[in-house]
């Protein structure tokens, strides 16, 4: 039942990464004026996250 | 006029703190657990009354599924887990009750006269989500420091293997922790405020028998929630105590654990003799 709710929260988090660097990038843009640098590396650091996500989740539980 | 707000109404101050409808229903939903819990194990009994099982129904069916999934030192978060699935739970059924969401006072917002309850949903208030899942964030962490000692913790946390990797790999790590918060609590709310949405405009567009079958939906998202954030909470502290074992430091193991498999006894020892 936890690996049901487990896969049910990976979806989410894929999406949540991608905005979650996307957010952050944008922040940083706009205190440092830098538009769109840190953006486009938010963007890329979120879709990272996202796989780090699936590859995280996935060795840990084939490990248990 | 239907009328629901995504964040929850003030209702009253004291001092610099503002209540809102949210808070009375998270308050409510605390004070249903204390006075059940205290009413229950008062008149604890080998041989349990039907008030007894129904809490304790609950509270074994979780235990089980944490101590199936939970590994050697299962007991240490069963609690936790067991905590959040109830009280989640009854916060969420206070939503559905009559005169939750219902009964109010009448204020003008953006020029027309509007309900706002005296009582609402505490999940439907991003606020008490997200505190939730403050809270089970840092249990996660705090599980996973105790398993792994502050260093270890901090060490695969912002320290990459290969380390020359860590100046993109920590931002990425962190990112990823940060959608467990954001997910957790975002989910809770969603659901829940959806539900409040749902059922506001059946109850305005057919007031009766049709948000019957609504209510009843409404009754198997709130468990199916309440089950998701617990159990979600549980697989993130054994992920978290996974890596203390994977790194072979079983000196650190609870002494008392049990063998997965076995039946465990929770039943409150009897507290007096049989009513």
């Amino acid at each position: 039942m936890a690996n049901w709710g487990l896969a049910l929260d990976l979806g989410v988090r894929l999406g949540l990464s991608v905005v979650i660097g996307l957010g952050l990038g944008l922040l940083v843009d706009s205190w440092l004026h830098t538009n769109p640098a840190f953006t486009l590396v938010g963007i890329v650091l979120g879709v990272g996250a996202a796989f780090y996500t699936i590859w995280d989740v996935a060795s840990r539980g084939m490990k248990r | 006029m239907l009328n629901v707000e995504i964040a929850a109404e003030p209702l009253f101050s004291i001092g610099p703190l503002t209540v809102t409808n949210s808070m009375v229903g998270a308050l409510v939903a605390s004070v249903i657990l204390l006075v059940v819990a205290w009413y229950v194990t008062r008149r604890a009994t080998l041989v349990p009354s039907r008030m007894q099982v129904l809490v304790e129904f609950p509270i074994e069916w979780i235990a089980n599924i944490v101590q199936g999934t939970g590994g050697s030192r299962w007991r240490s978060f069963a609690p936790l887990v067991i905590t959040i699935f109830i009280f989640v739970l009854i916060a969420n059924w206070l939503g559905l009750l009559p005169g939750v969401g219902t009964i109010g006072y009448h204020a003008e917002h953006h020029g027309e006269e509007v309900l706002i309850p005296f009582v609402r949903a505490a999940g439907a208030d991003l606020n008490f989500t997200l505190g939730l899942a403050i809270v089970s964030f840092i249990a996660f962490i705090a599980f996973g420091i105790k398993a792994n000692g502050l260093g270890g913790y901090l060490k695969h946390t912002f320290i990459a293997n290969p380390p020359y990797m860590t100046p993109i790999m920590t931002p990425i790590h962190i990112i990823s922790e940060l959608s467990r918060l954001i997910s957790l609590s975002m989910r809770l709310f969603g659901n829940v405020f959806a539900g409040e949405v749902l059922l506001a405009t059946m109850l305005a567009l057919v007031p009766l028998v049709v948000p019957i079958a609504f209510l009843g939906l409404e009754l198997v998202f709130g468990f199916v929630q309440a089950l998701v954030f617990s159990l979600l909470t549980m697989t993130y502290v054994i992920l978290a105590i996974a890596e203390n074992e994977e790194h072979g430091r079983p000196e650190l193991d609870d002494p008392d654990h049990d063998s997965p498999g076995e039946a465990p006894d929770h039943r409150a020892a009897p507290q007096g003799t049989a009513a």
